[in-house]
C-alpha cells in the first residue's frame, strides 16, 4: 500500500514551482539563430540540388577504385608505418611543447596574469596554425621527409594538448595543493607532487586521444612532402591510377581502425 | 613558546575572521581552539604558518617572529605542520609517498623532480606511519583508505616534517565518533611523545572536555576564555556558542 501523501494532517497547501514559458525573447533568439544559419549558407555558397547530382559522381570514383592492386601493396607498407611514426613522434614532441606551456597557463600554478597570458598566447599560435601549413614551412626549413611532419604535429597539438592540460591542471582538487603548502614545499614541488598526480590520468587520455587524431593528420602530411601516405595518395590520384588509391585508402582505414580501437582499450583501463 | 600577538584579520570580501587575537601556547601543550563554525579558527591557524597573510599583529616563536620574512616562509611552514579536516591526502600517491611529501621542505626541488627520496628520508616516513600505526599499508594507495586512516597519514604526514607545532584544524569533523576519539587520542599521544606543540581547532565541547589541557574559546574573531576545561561552564560555553545581543560585537552581521 502506498501513502496518500495528498490526505493527513501534515498537509500543507503547495504550489509547484512556475516552469520556463517561453517568451519574445526566446522566439527572438530562435529566429536570430535561424537566420544566422541561412546566412552561413550563402557563405558557403549550399546548393542542395548538386549534392543529389554529385553523389553518382563520388560512386564512379569509388567504383573505378575496385578492386585494389593488392600488388601495390609491398610499396606502401614503409610509408604507413612512416606515418605511424611521424604520429608517435608528433605526440612526443607535442608533449614536451605542450606541457610546460600548459603548466604556465594554469592559473593555480602561475600567479602572474601577465606569464600566463603570455603563455595562451604561444598556444594559441601554435593551435590556430594547422599542421599542414606547419608542414610547409618545416619542410621548407629542414627538407623533405617524416621529420618535418613529426614537427608540424609536434607544434600543432602541442597547442591543442598544451591547453588541455592547463584546464585539467586548474580544474584539481585544491586541498592537496594547500596541503603541500604547507609543508613548506616549494613551487615545482608543489606541481610535482600535489598538482600532477592529480591529473596523470587525464593527460595519458587526452594523449591516446590526440594520437588516434595524429594517425589521420599524417596520412595527409605527406601531400606537402612531410613523409607518410600522403605522397603516395596524392602521387596516384594525380597519375589516374583509381585501384593504388583504392589500396592506399583501405590501408589507411585499417591502420585509423586498429589503433583507434587500441587506443580506446588504454584508456578504458586507466583509472 | 609560542606567542600570538594581536592578530587581525578581514577577508577582501569585507569579512571580519579575526580581531586582535592574543594567546601564548606553552611548549609541548595541547591547546584546544574552541568555537562555532566561522569563528575564526581556521583562519587564525593559517595565519600563523602563512596561507592567509594576516592584516596586523605578530607570532613570534621563542622571542623570534615568524611573521613577515618573506625569505623564511618556507622554513617556517616546515616547522609548523598541519592537519586538515578533509586529510589533504593526494589519493593517487602511495601512503607512503604522501608522507614523504613531509620531507620536501628539506630537499631541493630539482632533487624532488624523479621523485626519488634519500634512504634517511623514507625511513623517516616509514616511523612516522609506525606512530599512528599505518606502516602495514604504507604502499596501498591513498584513496583506499578509510577516512580515519587517511587522518591518521595525514598526522604522519605532518610528523615528517619534524615540526616544532603541529596545527590540527577541525581534524575530526568529518569522521564518525568513535574514529574521531581514536584519531584525536593518536594526536595527542604521538605529540606527547615527541613534545611537539599542538593548536587543534574544535567545535565540539565533548572532545575538548576529553582532550584538551587547555582551551581557548573562541567567538566572532575574538578570544572570549581562556583557561583549563574544567572552566568551560554552560555560561561560558553560552558566551561562546551564543552573542549576547546586549554586546557591542555586532558590526559584521552583514551576511
Amino acid at each position: 500500500m502506498t501513502a496518500d501523501l495528498l490526505a493527513g494532517s501534515g498537509r500543507r497547501a503547495v504550489t509547484l514551482p512556475a516552469g520556463k514559458k517561453w517568451r519574445f525573447h526566446h522566439i527572438l533568439l530562435a529566429a536570430a539563430a535561424v537566420v544566422f544559419l541561412l546566412w552561413c549558407a550563402d557563405g558557403v555558397d549550399l546548393r542542395p540540388k548538386e549534392i543529389v547530382r554529385a553523389v553518382p559522381i563520388i560512386g564512379t570514383y569509388f567504383a573505378r577504385m575496385w578492386p585494389p592492386r593488392w600488388g601495390f601493396a609491398d610499396s606502401v607498407w614503409k610509408p604507413a608505418l612512416e606515418t605511424v611514426y611521424v604520429a608517435i613522434w608528433g605526440n612526443v614532441l607535442a608533449t614536451f611543447i605542450g606541457l610546460p606551456l600548459g603548466v604556465l597557463a594554469a592559473r593555480n600554478v602561475v600567479r602572474s596574469s601577465a606569464l600566463r597570458n603570455l603563455a595562451k598566447g604561444v598556444l594559441n599560435l601554435f593551435r590556430s596554425i594547422s599542421e599542414l601549413i606547419w608542414a610547409i614551412f618545416f619542410v621548407a626549413a629542414v627538407g623533405l621527409g617524416p621529420f618535418p611532419g613529426a614537427l608540424a604535429l609536434g607544434m600543432n597539438y602541442g597547442g591543442i594538448l598544451g591547453r588541455l592540460y592547463g584546464e585539467a591542471m586548474e580544474n584539481v582538487e585544491s586541498g592537496p595543493i594547500e596541503a603541500l603548502q604547507a609543508t613548506g614545499a616549494g613551487r615545482l614541488q608543489v606541481i610535482l607532487f600535489a598538482i600532477f598526480p592529480q591529473v596523470v590520468p587525464q593527460f595519458v587520455t587526452y594523449n591516446l586521444y590526440w594520437f588516434e587524431v595524429a594517425v589521420r593528420s599524417a596520412t595527409v602530411l605527406g601531400m606537402v612532402g612531410a613523409g607518410g601516405l600522403g605522397f603516395e595518395l596524392i602521387t596516384s590520384i594525380r597519375l589516374f591510377e583509381w585501384r593504388e588509391t583504392g589500396l592506399i585508402l583501405l590501408v589507411i582505414l585499417g591502420m585509423v581502425t586498429v589503433i583507434d580501437l587500441a587506443s580506446t582499450y588504454l584508456r578504458s583501463r586507466i583509472y | 613558546m609560542i606567542s600570538i600577538r594581536g592578530l587581525s584579520k578581514t577577508y577582501p570580501g569585507g569579512v571580519t575572521a579575526l580581531r586582535d587575537v592574543n594567546i601564548d601556547v606553552k611548549e609541548g601543550e595541547f591547546l584546544v581552539i574552541l568555537g562555532p563554525s566561522g569563528a575564526g579558527k581556521s583562519t587564525l591557524m593559517r595565519c600563523i604558518n602563512r596561507l592567509v597573510e594576516p592584516d596586523e599583529g605578530r607570532v613570534f616563536h621563542n622571542q623570534e617572529e615568524i611573521t613577515g620574512h618573506r625569505r623564511k616562509l618556507k622554513e617556517v611552514r616546515r616547522q609548523f605542520g598541519i592537519v586538515f579536516q578533509q586529510f589533504n591526502l593526494v589519493k593517487r600517491l602511495s601512503v607512503l609517498t604522501n608522507v614523504l611529501t613531509g620531507r620536501l621542505a628539506y630537499r631541493s626541488a630539482w632533487r624532488s623532480l624523479f621523485y626519488n627520496f634519500s634512504q634517511a628520508d623514507k625511513l623517516i616516513a616509514i616511523q612516522c606511519l609506525a606512530r599512528v600505526n599505518m606502516e602495514h599499508k604504507a604502499l596501498q594507495r591513498a584513496d583506499t583508505l578509510s577516512g580515519g586512516e587517511q587522518q591518521r597519514v595525514a598526522i604522519a604526514r605532518a610528523l615528517a616534517q619534524q615540526p616544532i607545532v603541529i596545527l590540527a584544524d577541525e581534524p575530526v569533523a568529518s569522521l564518525d565518533p568513535k574514529i574521531a576519539r581514536e584519531v584525536l587520542t593518536y594526536l595527542k599521544q604521538v605529540a606527547s611523545e615527541l613534545g611537539i606543540t599542538v593548536l587543534c581547532n574544535l567545535h565540539q565541547v565533548e572532545y575538548t572536555r576529553e582532550f584538551a589541557e587547555r582551551v581557548v574559546g573562541m567567538s566572532r574573531g575574538t578570544v572570549v576564555f581562556d583557561g583549563p576545561a574544567s572552566e568551560l561552564t554552560d555560561d561560558m560555553l553560552h558566551r561562546i556558542y551564543y552573542r549576547d545581543p546586549g554586546s557591542g560585537d555586532a558590526e559584521d552581521e552583514s551576511r
